[in-house]
């Protein structure tokens, strides 16, 4: 016990106690210097923050309400210190637009498209992912499994897999005539059209995902299992839970942040999908029929060039993500924490 | 008692079997990866004929895949073609360079450097949220958490001006300090470190350590597992980074995903030398987890002391 | 001391309409970084003359006395990379200087390119540029005029008319011809031959058609992928002189001769003589190794992958001219080809360097005489068209000496107008041209909507 209890949190009933006597005293024992510390501890993050994050995000925003005309190369600013001189030129010719930008999506049907594809993967792709990955999670903590090690090991390896060979193997498998459609013709089950129908590219995508990204949020899941007390289970045991209930009553709620976590985090990652659809495309999907909205925006940007209003998209992008996070916490739970 | 062992051994049998079969189904394609790495392209590709028994050809495909002219995915001793450029830890420098590296031997680097800062960073800032009282906690952790959802794909030009800016095009520097604040990583230590009771940190604080010492001497050790599946995260982050690394990194210094991205042709794909490529990728992750294993068994162990 | 300035002004009288330009984007962010600088004596005139080299593209190609750089980088990808290897040497024996080529996957290489011209910086002495992308990144100002380089070395005249089109803005010229696709119909002999076609009494599409039914269940005469319709569109469309947008820039998606090849396509699936494969991929492959897809219509250069891709298959094929569209119509066409272009951001030393090695590259007749022997590349230098290289025999044809006619085809393709809006074009098409081959939408209607999509999605009229 004693290697469980330097790993995990204490037992809750000390946990009540702290917390009783936590609100007794009021909100919280104040400690010297208290509201600088915390600063300090998060001063790294926010100076590679500001540095490398804070320039593109606002400069994404203000491109957003200008159209791009073409490179700028007139100087901008310059610096001489007589030891070293320095000159920044213009990055684009840009020619304000307004709200323009953000008005025209209303009626960009492909955006549309994009966003109901991406919508029709995560609403499927999610929930099935985090459930086997929960499935495995606990699997693979019960106490009776031997090679567990290696079974985790297995199960989490597809992330690593390169996605060129992955998709490359995936659309091989997936093919008219591929290995999945002849276990499904040797089962007596029609085969299926996983490449070129609009329905089912879209579900061999959300297979291909879901194969890829199981295993590494069950790897998190089983973290957070371990987190959990042992003496929650004991004491579950001895009022005569059965497995069922136990997962239920305890693993669930004790998993709760984590599982949050995994969802949260799923749901951005579903909302990023890039790589996967184009390759799967390139398959032969009808064409607007898998395009995700993080593909559209990098269409747009890269290949239109239209740098304004890949930048609306983007915040849009950003602020229905927001959203749904922000309601997930807070259906979650989070907030009460 | 017969009925309780009957239903236990139905249990163990399914937990068994699914476990199998997620194993199985996990291993198809990734055998099938390792399959066509040792097999010729027309072999692999033979929509008549397709095969899933390992031929012969992994060395020779291994061997054009190293021969190419536009990619060295395997480095070597040799005379030197690139640099890696660690600003100012030269006696690394020298170290390094010792060795002509290649994609594989980068990308270990890279994940590497990236997965120890970013822990350092991730579980700094994950403590000062999770046990320290500010003003403007909640709206600059909610800004940093925001940053998860930015595509990259969008980041690419903007970050790409700032780094010829100040001097990082070509580095690896470029393509690991712009997300060791990584999000996820602080959310996730953020999430853990609540679980910290604050009666330890106060007592501790009685007895005369510094916050500093709180940090490392308490809440680090405590969260080994926590860590220890965070560092997969930033590893595989940093592993799979793609557009970026292929626009800020010349030919030399390509990472694995690139370096096999350059195996698409215009016309012509290398499956063989890809899939060769994908199977040597694979094992550094591998050997990763079986290190981390370590972590997640003090675990388990723990937990199957009850009977 | 430190001085700092801000120079705002619009100096390149472009304009705009009435929409207010902000030159400088990212001002606020980057001053920000700068900011523990403070700011100083805003001085226009001096702020030019202390940034080193000038990268005004306008003036600079007309210095002669511009000095070489003694390096330079260029980017290409794949066999053309290769190509350019093979003229390194000679080149820098003949010119001096050291010029390396560097060889980047294609898609990948334009997306570091156009991130180096989106940014300013990083780009390369030169780049491969193909022209279906050109007009977007021309117009994009990221590339370099070379039009009084261009005029001084006197070679304009020397390539094929209509590959300037999508190089030329604003009478500016931003890149030097380098290959193009002459579209030939290759043809597996043994099939065809076996089922009694005789290709050289094909004179129109209909008549291929006709052919093409001589053939049994699951034999297919050619490929018509439902990925890659506008491939096949543009390609038919270029022959007989159509266009995509009028020369004022409306979009012309829905002109008559549009429809006309949309109908020939509506035939062809109709006809059930077409294979259904995604381009490129294996089964694609496969199919015209195994024959059950008999030809494929397709630029010069597919010679040479179909020999890397099918190498037993050599000596079973054959080439024929492109069926015409409508009987005693043209059969010339293009499909695809490339150029060297140099970014705007190169300093003149390095733009000079990079120029005299693409002249020295593509400008010369023994350069891509040496290109298309090795590689298959068919030169845009019209001059090269009466070389004997041309005549030489192509095994992998049997034996068929390929190069003459595509060099009778080449001079008579008409210029395509490619624009920024290309890739608009693309989308519309395969997704309207899919409805119109399901049964959804008559031809008509199908290049109807395509044209009022794009319209839609670009801001431009119908024409």
């Amino acid at each position: 016990m004693a290697t469980r209890d330097s790993l995990s949190g204490p037992d809750p009933s000390v946990r009540d106690r702290l917390r009783f006597a936590r609100q007794s005293v009021g909100e919280r024992m104040p400690t010297p210097g208290e509201g600088i510390v915390g600063y300090v501890f998060l001063l790294p993050a926010f100076l590679l923050f500001g540095v490398f994050l804070a320039f593109p995000i606002v400069y994404t925003f203000y491109l957003s309400f200008f159209r791009f005309e073409g490179v700028g190369d007139e100087t901008l600013l310059w610096i001489d210190t007589g030891f070293f001189s320095y000159r920044l030129t213009s990055i684009a010719d840009l020619s304000f637009v307004g709200l323009d930008n953000y008005v025209r999506m209303f009626t960009d049907t492909l955006f549309h498209q994009a966003m109901f594809n991406t919508t029709f993967i995560l609403v499927v792709q999610v929930p099935l992912m985090v459930a086997l990955a929960l499935l495995f999670a606990v699997a693979l903590d019960a106490s009776f499994v031997k090679l567990r090690g290696v079974f985790r090991t297995v199960l989490a390896l597809p992330v690593s897999a390169n996605l060129v060979a992955y998709s490359t193997v995936f659309l091989l498998m997936m093919q008219d005539a591929g290995l999945i459609n002849y276990v499904l013709t040797s089962l007596g089950l029609p085969a299926i059209p996983w490449l070129t129908s609009s329905f089912w590219s879209r579900m061999t995508i959300v297979g291909a995902v879901t194969w890829r990204w199981t295993g590494y949020n069950m790897i998190i899941l089983l973290a957070g299992l371990q987190n959990i007390p042992q003496q929650l289970y004991e004491a579950a045991e001895i009022d005569g839970a059965n497995r069922i209930e136990k997962f239920r009553y305890v693993t669930v709620p004790q998993l709760r942040p984590v599982l949050l976590f995994v969802f949260v985090t799923s749901t951005i990652g579903t909302f990023k999908l890039f790589s996967e659809p184009v390759i799967i495309n390139g398959g032969g999907a009808p064409l607007d029929s898998t395009i995700t909205i993080v593909q559209y925006i990098y269409q747009t940007a890269f290949i239109d060039f239209r740098l304004g209003y890949a930048s609306a998209l983007t915040y849009v992008l950003i602020a229905i993500v927001s959203v749904l996070s922000a309601v997930q916490l807070n259906v979650g739970g989070e907030s009460d924490a | 008692m017969r009925e309780e062992t009957r239903r236990e051994a139905v249990w163990q049998f399914l937990t068994y079997g699914f476990i199998l079969l997620g194993a199985v189904v996990t291993l198809v394609p990734l055998y099938w990866i390792f399959v066509a790495s040792t097999l010729e392209e027309s072999e692999f590709l033979s929509s008549t004929d397709p095969t899933l028994i390992p031929g012969d050809s992994f060395f020779s495909n291994f061997q054009a895949l190293q021969a190419r002219d536009n990619v060295q995915f395997v480095g070597h001793v040799g005379e030197m073609t690139h640099y890696i450029d660690f600003g100012p830890f030269y006696v690394a420098y020298d170290f390094w360079n010792l060795w002509n590296m290649g994609a594989i031997e980068s990308s270990i680097f890279v994940a590497g450097v990236y997965t120890i800062l970013s822990l350092l960073l991730c579980s700094m800032a994950g403590f000062a949220f999770a046990k320290y009282e500010f003003r403007f906690k909640q709206p600059i952790f909610y800004a940093i958490l925001a940053t998860l959802i930015l595509p990259i794909q969008l980041l690419v030009i903007p970050l790409f001006l700032l780094m010829s800016q100040i001097g990082l095009t070509n580095s690896y520097w470029a393509i690991i300090l712009p997300w060791l604040a990584n999000p996820l990583g602080i959310f996730l230590m953020r999430q853990n470190m609540r679980s910290i009771p604050d009666a330890l940190l106060e007592s501790a604080r009685m007895d005369g350590a510094t916050e500093f010492q709180l940090y490392y001497k308490i809440a680090l050790p405590t969260m080994k597992s926590s860590l220890a599946a965070l560092s997969i995260i930033l590893f595989l982050f940093q592993w799979n980074l793609f557009l970026f690394p292929l626009v800020i990194l010349d030919q030399g210094k390509y990472t694995i995903p690139v370096a096999i991205n350059q195996l698409v042709g215009a016309q012509r794909v290398y499956y063989d030398q890809i899939m060769v490529a994908a199977t040597l990728s694979i094992i550094p992750i591998f050997v990763l987890f079986l290190f981390l294993q370590k972590q997640f068994v003090s675990g388990i162990l723990a937990g199957s002391v009850k009977e | 001391m430190l001085e700092v300035s801000l120079d705002m002004t619009n100096n390149d009288g472009r304009s705009v309409g009435r929409r207010t330009v902000l030159k400088g984007a990212g001002i606020a962010g980057l001053a920000g970084l700068a900011g523990c600088v403070g700011t100083g004596d805003p001085e226009p005139t001096e702020t030019t003359q202390s940034s080193g080299g000038s990268t005004d593209s306008s003036g600079s190609t007309a210095t002669p006395q511009s000095r070489l750089a003694g390096s330079a980088e260029v980017w290409g990808w794949d066999v053309a990379a290769r190509a350019m290897d093979l003229l390194d040497e000679p080149y820098e024996e003949a010119n001096g200087g050291d010029v390396s080529i560097n060889q980047i996957g294609r898609a990948d290489l334009k997306d570091k390119f156009k991130s180096t011209l989106l940014s300013g910086s990083g780009a390369p002495a030169a780049s491969m540029m193909e022209s279906v992308d050109a007009a977007s990144w021309v117009n994009t100002g990221g590339l370099r005029d070379i039009s009084g380089w261009l005029e001084e070395a006197g070679i304009k005249g020397d390539f094929v008319e209509g590959k300037w089109g999508p190089l030329e803005k604003d009478g500016g010229t931003y890149a030097l011809p380098w290959d193009i696709g002459p579209v030939g119909t290759f043809y597996r002999r043994d099939v065809l031959n076996e089922y009694d076609i005789d290709v050289d009494s094909v004179e129109t599409w209909d008549q291929y058609i006709e052919e093409g039914k001589k053939l049994p269940d699951g034999q297919y005469l050619l490929n018509l992928p439902s990925n890659d319709y506008d491939g096949l569109w543009r390609m038919m469309l270029r022959q007989i002189g159509g266009q995509p947008f009028t020369a004022n820039g409306d979009v012309n998606v829905a002109s008559d001769k549009s429809l006309q090849v949309a109908r020939i396509l509506k035939r062809i699936r109709d006809s059930g003589i077409a294979n259904d494969l995604a381009s490129w991929s294996s089964g694609w492959f496969t199919a015209f190794g195994d024959g059950t897809t008999a030809s494929l219509t397709a630029g010069a250069w597919m010679e040479g992958t179909l020999k890397a891709e099918l190498g037993d298959t050599s000596g079973q094929w054959g080439v024929f001219k492109p069926p015409a569209v409508e009987s005693g119509g043209s059969r010339a066409t293009n499909w695809g080809g490339s150029n060297l272009t140099i970014p705007a951001q190169v300093s003149d030393e390095k733009a000079r360097r990079a120029w005299d090695y693409m002249a020295y590259a593509l400008g010369r007749e023994e350069s891509q005489l040496t290109m298309y022997r090795e590689y298959g590349l068919f030169p845009a230098l019209e001059t090269t068209y009466d070389a004997e290289a041309y005549d030489d025999p192509h095994e992998f044809l049997d034996g068929q000496p390929a190069g003459r006619m595509f060099a009778e085809i080449a001079p008579e393709i008409e210029p395509y107008r490619y624009t920024i809006d290309t890739p608009e074009v693309t989308q519309a098409i395969n997704t309207h041209f899919r409805d119109m081959m399901a049964g959804d939408k008559t031809p008509k209607e199908a290049v109807d909507a395509a044209a009022q999509q794009v319209a839609d999605r670009t801001d431009r009229d119908l024409a």
